[in-house]
């Protein structure tokens, strides 16, 4: 840099840089503001008021209602079997999501004809619209005419006739767990193979050298320089696997019998069905806390590990 | 040991296998299903490949079922906005963050981090009326708006990691020349960051082309919704399904997405690895 200018020029120079960074800064300032961070702060304060969609369409605001929004979703028993299926979903969906991609990128990390070609194809469920996922599997697991009641027929010898994932209680959250991975595969695989080309080649001769087996190369060697990567992919898959919500929507709409009502299902019906927008935000406002403990949680673990 | 190797080339091959039928074989089934008729649709055990191929239901989706088209038509402008301007405001905001280093940095970054991790649900209950009321409720010009402040985060991070591999020099000299700050962003380094540009802008179609929740909720009219809306509202839920129909929506929904990924691949993946690694 050139120093010529003495202090009150340099002096100058910062002042103006700061005022064109915040210039260009301002347009994406304002807009996040605007439509994300005040949108939120204001559902968590009307999250303590009775406030329905008949207070948008009078003008009236909400009333102070001692937290009852709260109280009655804890009391009628619609929050914490939520909390527990979004956790399960979030979880299984993540951790489902992470073998298969690992297992996909190592497959494809090895000096394949196809891999190029394979990595290419393997992507299109990604781009698939997340409503359309939801149609392509409502249609494979469709309980007369689907394809996986002829798969299952067909594994089972005939002696499964009716199997119907997405009309079982306890088997729904599978099926739109299949569909969630189903879309979320292919981009978990493409950020774990840019991981994997970071991993010296050098380093993993040597240990083959020195007798260490796969499962120790990987362990030992591959995992390690993969951490960072590692980090990012499942943060990512976490919040939005907590955030899915057109999927449940299309495919079961919560049912049946509830068991696959997660926050973002239970938060919108309170909000957009029953129209009472109060009780709906005392649910994301519950579903945000959840969020934040586990990746808290989460961040904890990988920070412990570092040392 | 020859023999292990075998093993573990079968055990590759067959797990490989399993997750690409996994992955590609619901499509070719729903690419299938949309050449049937609806009489063959309902066969089962069902048929893999039409035995009679029709293009009834290309055809009734293009002269029945307009309102797809509407809803299409529409889909092409709001995601078309959305990633314009994403791209334009990340284009700016991203050089800030890249260029100059002040402590307000670390802020920004922390309130976009955590702006990322909202839920739209969340949002949507006071977008409702803030929308209301300064009159861009119901308007495609609202959701646009709504979907960028969503997308803002992520690309801006994106861009900035494209503008960090930009030597400073070239600004110096430029500079020297007597350009304008300004002159200087958009006439000498913007672009050189094109593969930026064409990251975060195809990012952002594909991600505002996905968006359901916010044209399901601050839309009502019917002509102005937009595709997952719109489809999810009048072609689901009905008792009967018309199969081949609501797979060829399928097929033309996706297909604009798969031609931009096919041809801008590696623009795609590249930018996409070098902002979720880096970022």
């Amino acid at each position: 840099m050139n120093h010529t200018g003495g202090k009150g020029l340099l002096s100058n120079r910062h002042t103006a840089d700061k005022m064109f960074s915040l210039m260009l800064l301002l347009p994406a300032i304002i807009t996040t503001i605007v439509f994300i961070l005040i949108p939120v702060a204001d559902s968590i304060y009307r999250s303590f008021f009775d406030y329905r969609v008949r207070n948008i369409i009078s003008g009236q605001p909400g009333v102070w209602n001692n937290f009852a929004n709260y109280i009655k979703l804890f009391s009628n028993g619609k929050l914490v079997p939520s909390m527990v299926n979004t956790l399960v979903f979030v979880f299984g969906v993540v951790i489902a999501q992470f073998i298969f991609g690992m297992a996909l990128a190592l497959i494809l990390n090895t000096n394949m004809k196809a891999s190029r070609f394979i990595r290419s194809i393997m992507m299109i469920p990604w781009v698939v619209p997340t409503i359309i996922s939801g149609l392509v599997w409502i249609w494979m697991f469709q309980p007369q005419y689907g394809f996986v009641k002829y798969l299952v027929g067909l594994v089972t010898g005939g002696r499964i006739t009716d199997f119907a994932i997405l009309n079982n209680p306890s088997t729904a959250m599978f099926g739109v767990s299949c569909a969630a991975l189903w879309k979320q595969i292919p981009l978990g695989t493409l950020l774990l193979l840019a991981g994997l080309a970071n991993v010296p080649d050098d380093m993993l001769e040597a240990a083959k050298i020195d007798g260490a087996n796969a499962v120790q190369r990987f362990f030992k060697i591959t995992m390690p320089y993969m951490k960072s990567v590692i980090k990012v992919t499942v943060s990512m898959s976490i919040i939005e696997n907590f955030k899915q919500f057109p999927l449940f929507w299309t495919m079961t709409g919560g049912g049946p019998n509830n068991s696959t009502t997660t926050m973002a299902i239970l938060s919108y019906r309170e909000a957009f069905v029953s129209n009472n927008f109060g009780s709906g935000a005392a649910v994301t406002t519950v579903w945000m806390l959840m969020m934040i403990v586990v990746v808290f949680i989460y961040n904890r673990i990988f920070k412990k590990d570092e040392v | 040991m020859k023999r292990n190797r075998l093993l573990g080339n079968i055990v590759k091959y067959a797990v490989l296998i399993v997750i690409l039928v996994f992955l590609l074989f619901p499509l070719f089934w729903v690419l299938m299903t949309s050449f049937k008729s609806n009489m063959e649709a309902y066969k089962f055990p069902p048929t893999f490949i039409p035995e009679s191929p029709t293009v009834q239901s290309y055809i009734d989706l293009f002269t029945k079922n307009n309102e797809f088209f509407i809803y299409y038509r529409n889909n092409f402008i709001v995601a078309g906005g959305a990633a314009a301007l994403t791209t334009f405001i990340a284009i700016m905001a991203g050089y800030a963050l890249s260029r100059f280093h002040f402590r307000w940095n670390g802020w920004i970054v922390a309130c976009f981090t955590s702006a990322q991790m909202f839920p739209v649900v969340s949002r949507l209950i006071s977008l409702y009326k803030i929308l209301g009321d300064v009159h861009l409720i119901n308007t495609r010009l609202g959701v646009v708006l709504a979907i960028t402040a969503s997308m803002l985060p992520f690309t801006i991070m994106l861009m900035s990691s494209f503008y960090d591999g930009i030597p400073v020099e070239l600004e110096e000299a430029a500079r020297v020349d007597g350009a304008g700050r300004l002159q200087i962003l958009f006439k000498v380094v913007a672009p050189l960051i094109k593969p930026g540009m064409l990251a975060v802008g195809i990012y952002a179609f594909l991600l505002s082309w996905d968006d359901y929740l916010h044209a399901a909720t601050l839309i009502q009219t019917d002509t102005l919704r937009t595709l997952s809306a719109g489809v999810a509202l009048r072609y689901l839920g009905e008792l009967s399904y018309d199969w081949s129909l609501v797979n060829t929506i399928s097929i033309v929904g996706t297909l604009p997405m798969v031609i931009l990924f096919f041809f801008f691949q590696k623009y795609m993946v590249k930018g996409l690895v070098a902002g979720a690694v880096k970022g």
